[in-house]
């Protein structure tokens, strides 16, 4: 169980709050780039960490990420006209720039300086990969940008989707270091899915249901590792990577794209999943790219036009009874991020973990949950920046290694968990 | 080994040395100590409170076992122990620990 109080601390992410402040320490996604697709494009609205913002992209193509409401009297920006230079409310005309500065107010004099001193809360907007990210804590303490592999790497290597999720970020974020729901919940996937199917460690994953987990400490946070039964007296190991406070990688399959995710709370309740795919030697083939878009391995099959799954809690995310009694499909829902989120949204918004029951298999919850209660209050009690911080820190990869028994998993793998630009990654 | 539960009545155990003191209470019935997990330090459902006179005896908690003192039990104190990571002794003979009220 998880007592009451330490529930809310690490669930709660707005202003102010221990974790609030904890998130506002990194560079985390915004948005995609492709919803800002053009200089000048319409404006798009978003929540993230309870903050309500709106991004945008000028004429001059300059990103910003300011606040959702016209300073005026608090009409909804979305609404604006994205003009030479700035966004414009179309309420009384008040102009703002990508720094959320106000250029006009055209009630007021021509001489008049009042434009110059209303500024909205604006937070930077940077372009990397396929994703636009952002920092929102105090621009005195900005870190330098983010340095992870699948933002890096040339496009035609890499693919990133979200997805929206109505649970807190914890509960999702929880499912990304747990390793032992794969040989239940995902073993349909394992078998059939196009961007999952076909690697010798799937063997050793649908043949060991009891792995033992091991727990190491990183610069930025964890490797999770999960041993299942080799042959030879050889152990399977699956090494997930966590960076502080969001960042998950699923070890890799075979020569199948290597993935991962971003956890990033929207508010309390809701969060986006940032699914990405990328290949550090070749590009995606035609077919890898397809399937991802199509919304297999982890992905989602998205409602055209939306982030929000075709399969999602209004419609109980599609069940099929018939495919679960099959074992097509283990749960009877298609799609491994949708049996994700099928369960995670049925826990809850925010699910009670004073009432939970941990395991052995759930180690590496336990031991990402101190961390990042002791991160949070160290901060807020000694001003201690937290890992994950240093781009350093981001260098990181999953692996799928088979090893010697007698070996430790962090020993004997510490080079496959490291970044090698253009290198292939550890996979069985 | 003797249990206190929150009306002060004591429950005397014999346990064998190998033993702990997560293992013999369930195996006795002690109430308000489950190990779930079987002893993994993995759950909290074994948390006691070790009288002051044995705490030097019984050693200082593990990094595992700090976590889960911090964050999964109710009423944590000087001796908050997981029952499960105390390993039984000839030298731990008449072993007291209280068993917190909000387990019962």
């Amino acid at each position: 169980m998880l007592r009451a109080d330490i529930n809310e601390l690490l669930t709660q992410t707005g202003p102010k709050t221990p974790m609030g402040e904890l998130f506002r320490q990194y560079w985390m996604p915004a948005c995609l780039a492709e919803e800002l697709p053009e200089d000048g494009c319409p404006p798009i609205r978003l929540k993230l960490l309870s903050e309500r913002l709106v991004a945008f992209r000028d004429s001059y193509g300059n990103y910003g990420l300011i606040d959702e409401f016209c300073a005026h009297r608090g009409a909804s920006l979305w609404f604006g006209r994205n003009e030479e230079g700035g966004l414009r409310c179309p309420y009384h005309g008040w102009k703002y720039d990508t720094t959320g500065q106000c250029l006009d107010v055209p009630s007021e004099a021509d001489n008049s300086s009042f434009a110059a001193n209303v500024k909205l809360t604006s937070y930077p907007l940077v372009k990397i990969g396929d994703v636009l990210w952002t920092y929102m804590g105090d621009p005195a303490t900005q870190p330098p940008l983010p340095e992870f592999e699948f933002a890096l790497v040339p496009p035609e290597h890499t693919y990133t989707s979200k997805r929206w999720q109505q649970s807190n970020w914890l509960q999702a974020f929880e499912g990304g270091i747990d390793s032992s729901h794969v040989t239940f919940l995902h073993s349909g996937g394992l078998k059939t899915d196009p961007l999952f199917k076909g690697a010798k460690g799937n063997e050793y994953n649908l043949n060991d249901t009891k792995p033992f987990f091991e727990v190491a400490d990183s610069d930025g946070g964890l490797f999770v590792g999960a041993r299942r039964n080799a042959e030879d007296g050889k152990y399977y190991w699956r090494i997930t990577p966590w960076v502080m406070p969001n960042f998950t990688m699923v070890p890799p399959r075979g020569d199948h794209p290597i993935h991962g995710h971003f956890w990033v709370p929207i508010d309390d309740e809701n969060c986006w999943a940032y699914s990405f795919d990328n290949h550090p030697v070749r590009p995606l083939t035609r077919e890898e790219r397809q399937a991802m878009i199509d919304g297999h391995g982890v992905h989602s099959e998205n409602i055209p036009g939306t982030y929000r799954p075709v399969a999602n809690m209004d419609n109980d995310y599609l069940m099929d009874r018939e495919a679960q009694k099959r074992g097509e499909y283990y749960s009877g829902i298609k799609g491994i991020a949708i049996q994700d989120s099928s369960l995670q949204e049925s826990m809850g918004p925010i699910v009670d973990r004073t009432k939970e029951r941990l395991v052995p298999a759930d180690s590496g919850i336990i031991k990402a949950r101190a961390k990042l209660r002791k991160a949070a209050l160290a901060l807020r009690d000694q001003g201690i920046t937290p890992p994950g911080v240093d781009p350093a820190h981001h260098h990181v990869r999953s692996a799928a290694v088979v090893l010697p028994q007698r070996e430790a998993f962090l020993d004997a793998a510490r080079d496959d968990v490291k970044v090698k630009p253009g290198m292939p990654v550890a996979s069985v | 080994m003797i249990y206190v539960g929150d009306a002060g009545q004591e429950r005397i155990v014999d346990a064998a040395a190998g033993e702990t003191v997560m293992s013999a209470a369930v195996k006795n019935g002690v109430p308000g100590i489950i190990g779930e997990c079987g002893g993994n330090a993995s759950c909290a459902t074994c948390h006691v409170w070790v009288r002051d006179e044995f705490l030097h005896l019984v050693g200082t908690p593990g990094e595992t076992e700090e976590d889960l003192l911090d964050m999964g039990v109710d009423d944590r104190r000087d001796g908050s122990r997981l029952g499960c990571q105390i390993a039984l002794s000839d030298e731990l003979d008449g072993l007291t620990v209280d068993v917190p009220p909000a387990q019962l």
